[in-house]
């Protein structure tokens, strides 16, 4: 199986120039954003009939990784700023295209039977629980582990507890839905996720600890248009909206973050 | 699985005396060796490009590495096991479905192709609805505190489940093809039903087996989506060599291929030694 060629389907290449061709705009996106982004798309096609909105959906490191291998695709939108900045020095991106949208932040995440009595976040270092995290390659990965070393630095939770959470990690896995579903599935007794994975329809199968701000890492997103962007205005537009106020509301109803206002 | 291999070479030995290995009974074999090469190049270009971005020095910087190390040890030795498993309970279905006449062994066999057909995803998640804590026989596992997802037991659940079909089917097929006639001397001569299998099947079908199993264990060395979706990912416990590359990938590129040189060898070698092996005796 070789799932990162899943997003590799390349547009058409030739678009015929007649005002009612179909042009397929695709766009590479954090799995985070699975959600909000396919709401997005579905608004922008309604609003531009003759685009066609085309998603692959994946870890950022992962895509990333892929456009580096020469995937082709018009927007690349990251769950953090890593692999925006090696995307941009590897000048994949048009730099003036680069811009944060959204933010989110992490919730600790446990099935609603809560088969290991969660009840407090101290609770995650107790031995036997069976916590899920991301690969610290994966964004959320790395922001969880710095949540957790936050939290050892803290009295409450004292030295010992980034030891005992990480005894407890039975997987690292490579996106934060998979790290989910375990949860979803009751495989796992906990998992570090974002506030916006748990979506309604998620919120049947699982309940969700608050991650205190002093320990809670913000994820910026940021968006750009790629340099070999087949539709580079299609991209422009597509950024442009997400951008928009209209954007904005659809990011923040699935509990995103406004990002800070940098003058777009 | 092995028989007869069809290659020039041998034919033209047996039939135009080694005088032009392209010409044969008077036809010309250039149209059909051009039409063959695409798909060989196709297998043939790609291990060796792997291999040509490997220089000895990288590779024997990142093979002592503890996340390399560990993949290696934790891959050959869960494979191992799958391959153990399988011999030992695929010998006996083998035998049923090769020498066994017995209404549905149709649909026996149909079951045994699936996990070859079947996307290893797909297995994945089949595997964690049942042994999985929620699942059909693993809720109750988990009831006596038994719990098998996140586990190297669940590494080789999905190996030998992915792997097993080839070495039962190469097996079923060599003891399936020892003579009734031989069997039969064997038996008039006082030979008891154990020793005819020992003496008589065994030795007879010995090559197929040995081909099978070396395929089922290159196949569960190779395994990757059952394992990343069944058994997750964690280095040391549930990290096999391919998620290691796979995760390797993504942050740390020459990790990766060294691992994928690694099994790359190993699997080569599996197939070549087993080769080499059977065509000196």
């Amino acid at each position: 199986m070789l799932p990162w060629f899943l997003g590799c389907s390349k547009p058409p290449a030739a678009v015929d120039p007649a005002p009612l061709a179909r042009t397929t705009l695709t766009v590479f996106a954090a799995a985070s954003l699975a959600e909000s982004f396919a709401e997005i798309g579905k608004k922008f096609a309604a609003d531009n009939p003759e685009v066609t909105v085309q998603f692959s959906f994946a870890g950022s490191q992962q895509l990333r990784a892929q456009l580096e291998s020469g995937a082709q695709a018009d927007i690349f939108a990251s769950a953090n700023e890593k692999e925006m900045n090696a995307a941009k020095a590897d000048s994949l991106v048009q730099p003036d295209t680069v811009h944060d949208f959204a933010r989110n932040r992490l919730v600790v995440i446990y099935p609603a039977s809560n088969p290991a009595k969660i009840g407090t976040l101290s609770d995650l270092g107790r031995a036997g629980v069976k916590i899920d995290v991301a690969d610290v390659s994966v964004p959320v990965g790395k922001y969880g582990q710095q949540m957790v070393e936050a939290m050892a630095r803290d009295p409450d939770f004292g030295p010992d507890f980034e030891k005992c959470f990480l005894a407890n990690v039975v997987s690292r896995e490579e996106n934060v839905k998979s790290v989910l579903s375990k949860v979803r599935l009751g495989e796992a007794d906990a998992g570090v996720v974002y506030v916006t994975d748990v979506t309604p329809d998620a919120a049947k199968e699982v309940a969700s600890l608050d991650v205190p701000d002093q320990f809670n890492q913000i994820a910026s997103y940021p968006i750009a248009v790629l340099a070999k962007a087949p539709q580079p205005d299609w991209a422009r537009r597509f950024e442009d909206y997400v951008l928009s106020g209209d954007g904005r509301n659809i990011l923040r109803e699935h509990h995103f973050l406004a990002a800070p206002s940098d003058g777009h | 699985m092995d028989g007869e291999h069809f290659t020039p070479a041998r034919l033209s030995r047996g039939r135009s005396k080694g005088r032009s290995w392209v010409r044969f009974g008077g036809t010309s074999w250039w149209p059909l060796i051009l039409l063959a090469f695409p798909l060989l190049a196709l297998m043939v270009v790609p291990p060796v490009a792997l291999l040509s971005k490997i220089s000895p020095a990288m590779f024997f910087r990142y093979v002592g590495t503890s996340a390399v190390a560990q993949a290696i040890l934790l891959s050959l030795w869960t494979s191992a096991a799958s391959l153990a498993i399988t011999i030992l309970f695929g010998t006996p279905l083998a035998y049923i479905l090769g020498r066994g006449r017995f209404v549905g062994k149709n649909v026996l066999e149909v079951l045994i192709d699936w996990p070859i057909v079947l996307p290893p995803a797909v297995a994945g998640i089949a595997l964690l609805m049942t042994l999985g804590r929620r699942g059909l026989i693993g809720g109750w596992l988990a009831r006596a505190g038994v719990e098998i997802p996140f586990t190297p037991i669940a590494v080789i659940i999905a190996q030998t489940f992915v792997a097993c079909p080839y070495y039962i089917k190469a097996a079923s097929l060599g003891l399936g093809s020892v003579s009734q006639e031989i069997l039969d001397a064997a038996a008039l001569d006082g030979a008891s039903r154990l020793q005819r299998f020992f003496d008589v099947t065994f030795p007879l079908a010995f090559r197929s087996l040995v081909v099978g199993a070396a395929l089922t264990w290159s196949r569960a060395l190779g395994e990757f989506g059952a394992t990343i979706i069944f058994a997750g990912n964690y280095p040391g416990r549930t990290q096999t060599m391919p998620l290691a590359v796979y995760i390797g990938f993504e942050i740390d590129i020459h990790q990766a291929l060294t691992l994928a040189a690694i099994l790359l060898i190993i699997s080569f070698g599996l197939l070549i030694g087993i080769r080499a092996g059977f065509s000196k005796t």
